[in-house]
């Protein structure tokens, strides 16, 4: 009866969620049911469910021990679930998982290539599993291996960098055009700039249509590459959405500080801001500057603002980020172990 | 009323999930016979890996020909007193050597599938569209490559060093040794099951080749019953009256033709022994494929 400060706001969070969207379920590629997982008496995964339309890339978020790569792997065929479902495509996990195989690409969490073999041999052992035909799949694996800068290196992937040997993993993954690509952590343990060459490149692979499913710790992550996420904690979706409806649900709202050339421009700023639905509370300070509390997603309201004004000197947002969001979703860290 | 149609609810419920469990399982065995040409890359893969490792050249190459050295040189025949039934020691020791070489595919095979289990090729394999069938043909396959390379160095080292085998006989031989190795990879398939790293797997591979070689009397005779329950032993006896002392096919057919280290002869004729190798060779196989499914189907 007594729910928790942390219950009140998860319910919150998944009464506005993707579920009740009025989307043809036909759009969805991806529909997981109640999906459970034991091991050895422990729920690693809790009943989960959500919906990934076709085309979009969809982030599950957690930190680590969450029960995100338990979720993916149980997706990816490579552990039978407990109990539950999930309708990838046309084809059910639980009885057709030799159709799914063929339809998915997996680069998995740690950079899973084989040592001994160059970079090509790999991306060729991949295609060939596939049932790739042999001129395809060098001509594919070509391309591949020149979009991620590894081409032509005859050295085994053994003498490879952590980020050479990501890059290839991602290039085994890509080799069939899957229609959905699961990505487990690509980004763990890179560099800064590899991980930007990773993002930009996941980017352009948003634009071919491919629908793609990303594992993360990384708040930065999620808000930047996702469509819509789930939150994971403890085996259990907490919250599922866009990041600006996650955001938009947040009990504490956001902050936008604008400052003004003149008095007259504030309080025309002013009375206009009034009557947006999402503004909480707005307040003149000194200096012209105009200081308003909103609820829900800043992208939205900075489009709705900057539609509305004329003219202003500065303008500042300071908004929940992901992280303080998962903070008061689990009562948690979201590095914490 | 309620009653019987909450029953029967319930005993629908019961068979659709029966059907269900069965169809699933049904689906699962047939994905894991379907055998097709993916056996035929994984091995052209396990062979290049097999290839750039130095251990594994090692004991394809370099083992083989040390071991017919060694053998040799203990056995040295130079004043006729190691000469039994007309034939040197170095001669009747002969099929020791072809046990142990192809025997310690047990080592090799063990370290494979116990890598694969480790640095998660296996799982990343099984997020293909390919059977655990393919993969098992597969890695047999690239084992037996590496087997025939073996048995080619051992034959003509072996022939140039003065091993005699009958020629005639020696395509019987291979094929005993063949069908050996191929239990062989089936024990190494047991240890990779039963235990978590390369590196045990590599130590218990090589220490239960090494208990059979000895048990068996493979090194050197052994007098006690302990023998015939080792498939070392048959294979070195088999090989041994077949293609180094020359038996006949007809002799095949005759009651006691297998000498023993306990008698002469025994009751077994030496088509017994070929079925007691084809014996060990299936159950290890079926056994090693049974236990390696259970283990590392999550």
């Amino acid at each position: 009866m007594n729910a928790t400060k942390h219950e009140v706001l998860q319910s919150n969070y998944l009464e506005t969620s993707y579920f009740h969207d009025n989307v043809d379920s036909s759009e969805y590629i991806i529909e997981v049911k109640n999906l459970e997982k034991y091991f050895n008496g422990f729920k690693a995964v809790d009943g989960i469910n959500f919906k990934i339309r076709k085309g979009e890339l969809f982030s599950l978020l957690g930190p680590n021990g969450a029960g995100k790569s338990t979720t993916i792997r149980m997706l990816t065929t490579v552990l039978k679930p407990t109990s539950g479902d999930a309708r990838i495509s046309e084809y059910s996990l639980k009885r057709e998982k030799n159709n799914i195989k063929s339809l998915i690409g997996v680069c998995p969490q740690e950079n899973i290539v084989f040592d001994a073999l160059t970079a090509e041999d790999n991306v060729e052992f991949v295609g060939r599993m596939h049932g790739m035909s042999a001129d395809d799949v060098k001509e594919r694996s070509k391309v591949l291996l020149e979009k991620m800068n590894i081409a032509g290196r005859k050295k085994p992937a053994k003498t490879f960098s952590g980020g050479m040997k990501r890059r290839l993993s991602l290039a085994m993954s890509l080799v069939h055009q899957p229609e959905i690509l699961f990505l487990d952590e690509p980004t763990a343990g890179l560099d800064p700039q590899a991980r930007r060459i990773v993002w930009d490149f996941i980017h352009e692979l948003k634009t071919t249509g491919m629908t793609i499913i990303l594992t993360t710790h990384d708040m930065a992550e999620a808000d930047a590459l996702s469509d819509h996420l789930a939150i994971i904690d403890h085996g259990k979706v907490i919250a599922c959405g866009t990041v600006d409806d996650i955001k938009r649900s947040s009990d504490n709202g956001n902050v936008i500080e604008i400052s003004f050339f003149s008095r007259e421009e504030l309080i025309k700023a002013k009375q206009q801001l009034e009557h947006v639905d999402s503004v909480k509370q707005i307040i003149c300070g000194e200096n012209n500057k105009l200081t308003i509390s909103f609820a829900g997603g800043a992208k939205g309201f900075k489009r709705d603002i900057l539609n509305r004004l004329e003219s202003f000197k500065t303008l500042h947002f300071r908004e929940d980020s992901l992280e303080e969001i998962f903070l008061k979703l689990t009562g948690r860290e979201l590095r914490e172990n | 009323m309620k009653a019987i149609e909450l029953q029967t609810i319930q005993v629908d419920a019961k068979a659709i999930q029966t059907v269900d469990a069965k169809t699933v399982r049904k689906n699962d065995a047939k994905a894991f016979r379907a055998v097709d040409s993916k056996a035929l890359h994984i091995a052209k893969k396990n062979v290049k890996e097999k290839l750039k490792n130095f251990g594994q050249m090692f004991w394809t190459i370099a083992f083989p020909i040390m071991m017919l050295i060694v053998y040799k040189l203990a056995f040295k025949d130079d004043d006729g007193s190691y000469i039994i039934n007309g034939l040197t020691v170095f001669s009747m020791e002969f099929p020791g050597i072809v046990v142990y070489t192809i025997g310690i595919s047990t080592m090799t095979s063990a370290v494979m599938f116990a890598m694969s289990k480790k640095d998660g090729t296996l799982q990343f394999i099984d997020t293909m569209p390919v059977s655990r069938g393919n993969v098992f043909l597969g890695a047999v396959l690239s084992e037996t490559i590496f087997m025939n390379i073996q048995l080619v160095i051992v034959f003509v080292f072996g022939y140039a060093l003065g091993a005699h085998f009958e020629l005639a006989m020696l395509p019987l031989g291979y094929g005993i040794a063949m069908i050996f190795g191929v239990g062989a990879i089936g024990l190494g398939l047991i240890i990779a099951s039963l235990l978590k790293s390369p590196e045990a797997a590599n130590a218990f591979g090589m220490l239960t080749h090494m208990i059979f070689m000895f048990v068996s009397g493979s090194f050197f005779p052994m007098d006690h019953a302990g023998v015939f329950f080792t498939p070392h032993y048959w294979v070195k006896q088999v090989f041994l009256q077949l293609t180094v002392v020359g038996d006949s096919f007809s002799d095949l057919l005759y009651s006691c033709s297998i000498i023993t280290p306990l008698s002469e002869t025994t009751i077994f004729p030496i088509w017994v022994g070929l079925i007691i190798i084809l014996a060990f060779t299936t159950a290890f196989i079926a056994l090693g494929i049974k236990i390696f499914q259970r283990k590392t189907s999550l």
